[in-house]
């Protein structure tokens, strides 16, 4: 307790005496933290509303015009039995039509035209998420495809895999470039601690004459360097959380259209703890290591 | 106390600072080592605290074979050891008293207890009026016992001086011998390196000279 104590406050001591060179330590891990929170901010707004996509997974069965009651009858008793839907709904061609009046306004002149109703009536299920998960949704999908009286079944969940696995290579990439970024600021960061060790060499030299523990010579070092990190990842998030506020305020209503009437959110509690710790272990690793290198 | 046998210390080339040395220090003993510069004076003192190893030959301290020590083994043999060098090695930035107490403080000391022994032992070499000012505030002969006093302030069983009064003028560098010598009256076994030899005259206590890296001569 004594040594970290004595790091603690030795450490920052050494940051603010030698605080113009600190900033360029502070600035490096301020701007990694900022590509790894920027990366962050955008993968979990797009995973929330896809999370909110797959949770609201449905699939449509569209019925041949001349399909009979009793077929219709056996596809939703298939629907039923099969423990995937969390519910279903039948959609007349009626209904069909009058949905597609009400939704697409502008085009509802083009549904006049015809002599008969164009929309097939379909049996719309909401599917558990935790069948869309496991399989079973695709397999009742497939068995009710082949079912008379289907004209067509549609559960497009193939655009939405593509969506996950392209926000997977983004945050690949990201955490590539935040990971080359955070080695960046670790060299800066021993530099910089290097220098305040260069400063203290004479105490440094007292310290090992006189038999003090290694963990309280290389210690302050550490600290400075896990400080240097704390503020950094600090003044990052800082300056994150203002261009959100900055994007939210200008194009807030558009995004909100584009995440499906969500609004935007800034990341949470646990993730900002994580880029702080983050940030202090990239600083506490640089500090070490030039520690290490020079005791 | 000490003990050295056969031993040696060279550097490349064949280039000896220390050659085939036996000697023994009791414990409670006050020895002053002698001889021109680049006798081995500074070389034996630096093995002896582990600054430096040997070639040949073993020290023994306390029983202790100090080629044989770890890392953390050293930490403690050097906790028992108090050292003053002829610049006072004194940090600049820190006052008297914080320049006596950094040394308990880095010890992990309780810092209740780190200020009373600086405080004590800065009273009894007669400073304790400038425990506030900076070590470059101070005379040669004051930052001396500043350095004497941070040497004390752990209890030494040793005490290691390297030329401690070669930046003093004479009668300065009496008053700090005399400091040295109710070190030693307190039981601490001291061994001082010094090329004075009107000093070592008038403190009159066992020496041994080296020269070349060899004892010439033990009185």
């Amino acid at each position: 307790m004594r040594m970290l104590d004595y790091a603690l406050r030795e450490g920052w001591a050494s940051l603010w005496r030698g605080r113009g060179s600190s900033a360029f330590a502070i600035v490096a891990i301020a701007l990694a933290i900022i590509v790894l929170g920027s990366l962050l901010l955008v993968t979990w707004n797009i995973e929330r509303l896809l999370a909110r996509w797959t949770s609201a997974a449905e699939f449509s069965v569209y019925l041949q015009d001349e399909a009979t009651s009793e077929q219709r009858g056996a596809i939703e008793a298939l629907i039923d039995d099969s423990r995937v839907a969390d519910g279903r709904e039948y959609v007349s061609k009626a209904d069909a039509l009058t949905r597609f009046r009400r939704e697409f306004t502008e085009l509802a002149s083009l549904a006049t035209g015809f002599e008969d109703n164009p929309f097939p009536a379909s049996v719309e299920v909401r599917i558990r998420p935790d069948a869309d998960n496991d399989g079973r949704a695709d397999a009742l999908v497939r068995r009710v495809a082949t079912l008379p009286g289907v004209a067509d079944v549609r559960y497009d969940r193939e655009w939405l895999a593509r969506i996950a696995s392209g926000l997977a290579v983004v945050r690949g990439t990201g955490l590539a470039l935040a990971l080359l970024m955070a080695l960046a600021a670790a060299v800066t960061v021993a530099s910089v601690v290097r220098l305040g060790l260069q400063a203290r060499r004479d105490e440094i030299e007292i310290m090992q004459l006189v038999g003090s523990p290694i963990a309280f010579i290389r210690g302050p070092f550490v600290a400075e360097g896990v400080l240097q990190g704390g503020v950094g990842a600090s003044i990052a998030l800082g300056l994150l959380w203002l261009g959100f506020a900055a994007v939210r305020a200008g194009w807030g209503v558009d995004l909100g259209a584009l995440l499906d009437g969500d609004s935007m959110q800034f990341l949470p509690a646990r993730f900002c703890a994580s880029l702080v710790a983050g940030g202090m272990t990239v600083g506490g690793v640089g500090g070490f290591a030039a520690a290490r290198h020079a005791v | 106390m000490i003990e050295t046998h056969h031993l040696s210390k060279f550097y490349s080339r064949g280039l000896y600072a220390l050659r085939d040395l036996s000697l023994t220090v009791r414990k409670g003993e006050f020895v002053f080592l002698t001889g021109p510069s680049g006798a081995g004076k500074s070389t034996f003192l630096r093995l002896l605290l582990i600054q430096e190893r040997q070639s040949e030959g073993e020290i023994f301290v306390n029983g202790s074979n100090l080629s044989k020590l770890s890392r953390r083994e050293i930490q403690e043999y050097r906790r028992g050891i108090g050292f003053v060098f002829q610049d006072f090695k004194l940090i600049p930035t820190r006052t008297v008293l914080e320049n006596i107490s950094f040394v308990p403080q880095v010890l992990g000391v309780p810092p209740s207890q780190q200020r009373r022994r600086a405080f004590q032992v800065l009273k009894w070499v007669g400073l304790q009026h400038r425990m506030n000012a900076y070590p470059l505030d101070l005379s040669g002969g004051e930052q001396q016992r500043v350095a004497i006093a941070r040497a004390l302030v752990s209890d030494p069983v040793l005490l290691l001086a390297d030329e401690p009064t070669g930046n003093l003028d004479p009668d300065l560098s009496l008053e700090i011998m005399n400091l040295l010598r109710e070190v030693n009256a307190g039981g601490t076994t001291v061994v001082v390196a010094t090329h004075d030899r009107e000093l070592i005259r008038l403190v009159g206590r066992r020496t041994v000279t080296l020269d070349g890296g060899r004892v010439v001569e033990l009185a």
